[in-house]
């Protein structure tokens, strides 16, 4: 049986402010697989993450993203969100005076309504969380305090792959989610996001080093430069990468 | 200046009616004369630029009458009813069964109203009400000083103890007519050495017309004595009040005041704290959610007259629509008075652009060995933080109300009382501002 098309993103433009970032990215993915998009700093890695999951602020200026055959482009942050659609962020937004726990259970809910699933009282989510903790190796105790609040950079981390887990998204895009990370944290947060990988999720990993690819390995390397990608190809993609720099790639594309 | 025609009038006729002790008719005349010096306050008199009490106090507000209904008041008050209670319905101090509720109260503890105490006992209240305090930029407790006729009197004895808070319930409905009115009240808290109490002011107000409350409190406190003093602040749309707070801390003895303001066209509250004693203490913290054309002001006053007080003071905002919000704190460190260690914070959430805030935490310090720390933040909601929790599906309306409440809640719990605090959480819920209705 032919996999099902998660994603697909055709030519797609973009800028912030007056400033054009994507020029012409093309990328499709499907169910079960996972990509990663390399590139140098200034590419356009993060503008790509925040356009599909609705920031304001960045304008697209042509092109066209489907998710699961419907106009990504044209919904709110939470409607994506709802659809299945989930962005770790490169840097988790503390939130004082909000809990963990309650957050959580607010962005389950709204998820599971949308979808036409029964909500969760606050004790059987507790139980449901708590399981979802343990598989990202997070003290419980770390649900009762505010969202991101005084968590290290690896806390931060390893809360995004527990919102993920709680969340079950279908397309799950992680923003440089090994920056700022020890080896240890790494291996915890990659751990978590491999248990994440099934047939029917579809895994995009934004990352500038191609140490994380050590631990989540994956289906495909993409490189991002200049707002497109100019190179595909299998994970010893990345490697070549890591071995040589971006250097040979500009060149390639000045030959080209 | 000289008093407006009207107040002049009213206390001519109070003063030719009551049967009252000299000492009590020259306090009287005193404090109206301190009134009557300043005059209501304008556009142009220090401390009131801000707030114009002009155009939403008027001097021929007609004394409040018998208000057309009464009763039903457990349910419409945040307090809960296991609380001992005493109820002013439009200035009126209820008896007990008809809405007051104070049996069973400790020994050592008496909760009175004000017009009993003055008709069986006056002489009991002599050296309370005849001991001058400073009206100096306080000509609305000066004039209640001057007018009232009712209030509540609350007397803990040496090391008593209140078994569990008293509730006091100001309650503010239309008169049968349907005019403004005023009310003139007086509450005093007066806490022997060691004593112990927790109190809950609260202002409910059902009317359409306007209803000014102004309200005097005196607090005394004696050594090692401990009140928590709570201010639930919830007039109608046409409510106004104007709420002077004056307390008088010995030696280590701790104030804590917790002001909510959630309704009312206008509420301006002067509280002054004199911590007299060594090592006393005073926590005041205010959160106000203001909205519509509404306007609240907090006007505080923390004197460090000896040494070793301690003051930690935060108040926060959330401001939406045309609203306003003012706060004004002073902390005043006296010579002398050495290891005074002090905090003043005013952080406001402006949720519209046509809101407004006028911050200004100030010290006034002439000791050398002390700790002070003040600062004021006006700030919007955070674009990222809004983001953020919509990426994960939270829909923007429920969003935005999560960041008020997360803003807010730090005040709320700070509130011991659980079941206030409850009741509080509640009311914030549903008392979120109407941007965030809007956009849902």
């Amino acid at each position: 049986m032919a996999k099902n098309t998660v994603l697909k993103i055709d030519d797609l433009h973009a800028k912030v402010g007056d400033k054009p970032i994507l020029k012409g990215l093309s990328l499709e993915v499907k169910a079960g697989e996972v990509h990663a998009i390399m590139g140098p700093n200034g590419s356009g890695k993060s503008t790509m993450s925040y356009v599909l999951a609705g920031r304001d602020g960045y304008e697209v200026t042509g092109g066209s993203v489907s998710y699961l055959g419907k106009d990504l482009l044209a919904m709110a942050p939470e409607e994506r969100a709802r659809e299945g659609v989930f962005l770790a962020f490169q840097y988790p937004v503390e939130i004082p005076g909000v809990s963990n726990k309650y957050f959580l259970k607010a962005a389950y809910n709204a998820c599971a309504k949308h979808r036409g699933e029964p909500e969760l009282d606050a004790g059987p989510f507790l139980k449901f969380v708590k399981e979802k903790a343990k598989m990202v190796e997070m003290d419980p105790a770390f649900l009762n305090r505010s969202v991101n609040e005084g968590f290290s950079g690896g806390e931060k981390k390893r809360n995004e792959i527990l919102q993920m887990a709680v969340l079950e998204p279908k397309l799950a895009l992680l923003d440089e989610t090994d920056s700022g990370l020890d080896i240890d944290a790494l291996k915890i947060v990659s751990n978590g996001i491999n248990k994440l990988r099934c047939p029917e999720r579809a895994v995009v990993l934004v990352t500038h080093y191609q140490r994380l690819l050590d631990y989540i390995v994956p289906d495909f390397v993409h490189v991002l430069s200049g707002g497109r990608i100019v190179k595909s190809g299998g994970k010893e993609l990345a490697l070549q990468l890591e071995k040589e720099g971006y250097g040979w790639i500009d060149a390639e594309k000045a030959a080209a | 200046m000289s008093a407006p025609a009207a107040l002049e009038t009213e206390f001519r006729s109070l003063r030719a009616a009551a049967g009252e002790p000299a000492w009590l008719s020259e306090a009287r005349e005193s404090s109206f004369a301190a009134f009557a010096a300043q005059g209501l306050p304008t556009s142009k008199t220090e401390g009131w630029r801000h707030t114009p009490a002009e155009r939403l106090i008027k001097p021929d507000f007609r004394p409040a009458g018998k208000p057309a209904a009464r009763g039903g008041f457990g349910g419409r008050a945040l307090c809960p009813i296991t609380f001992h209670r005493v109820v002013v319905h439009n200035g009126r101090v209820l008896p007990g069964g008809e809405g007051s509720n104070l049996s069973g109260l400790p020994a050592g503890v008496r909760v009175q109203g004000l017009a009993e105490v003055l008709r069986d006992e006056p002489e009991a209240l002599k050296h309370s009400l005849t001991r001058g305090f400073d009206k100096s930029g306080l000509p609305f407790a000066a004039l209640a000083a001057a007018l009232a006729r009712d209030g509540v009197v609350v007397r803990v004895a040496r090391h008593a103890r209140l078994d569990k808070p008293l509730s006091v319930l100001l309650v503010s409905d239309d008169a049968g007519d349907g005019l403004p009115q005023a009310a003139h009240l007086r509450v005093l808290l007066l806490l022997d050495e060691g004593a112990a109490a927790e109190v809950v002011v609260e202002s409910v107000g059902g009317g359409r017309a306007p209803f000014w409350t102004n309200l005097l409190t005196q607090v005394s406190l004696g050594e090692g004595a401990a009140l928590k003093h709570y201010r639930l602040q919830r007039e109608s749309a046409a409510g106004r009040q104007t709420a002077a707070t004056l307390v008088e801390a010995g030696r280590c003895a701790r104030y804590e005041s917790h002001a909510f303001d959630f309704g009312g066209a206008l509420t301006r509250t002067d509280l002054r704290v004199r911590l007299a004693g060594d090592g006393a203490d005073c926590a005041l913290s205010g959160l106000a959610l203001v909205r519509g054309d509404e306007i609240v002001d907090h006007h505080t006053v923390v004197e460090h007259a000896a040494v070793g007080g301690t003051t930690r003071q935060l108040y926060k905002a959330v401001l939406d629509e045309k609203s306003r919000f003012v706060f004004d704190g002073l902390v005043d460190v006296r010579p002398g008075a050495q290891k005074t260690d002090a905090s003043v914070y005013n952080k406001n959430l402006l949720l519209s652009e046509d809101a407004s805030v006028h911050t200004n935490p100030e010290f006034k310090i002439l000791a050398d060995d002390v700790s002070c720390k003040h600062g004021g933040a006006i700030g919007q909601m955070s674009p990222e933080s809004l983001f953020y929790l919509r990426s994960r599906g939270v829909g923007e309306a429920e969003a935005r109300r999560m960041l008020v409440y997360a803003f807010g809640s730090e005040m709320i719990e700070r509130v011991g009382l659980e079941p206030l605090r409850e009741a509080l959480t509640a009311a914030l819920h549903a008392r979120m501002p109407e941007a965030a209705e809007e956009a849902a």
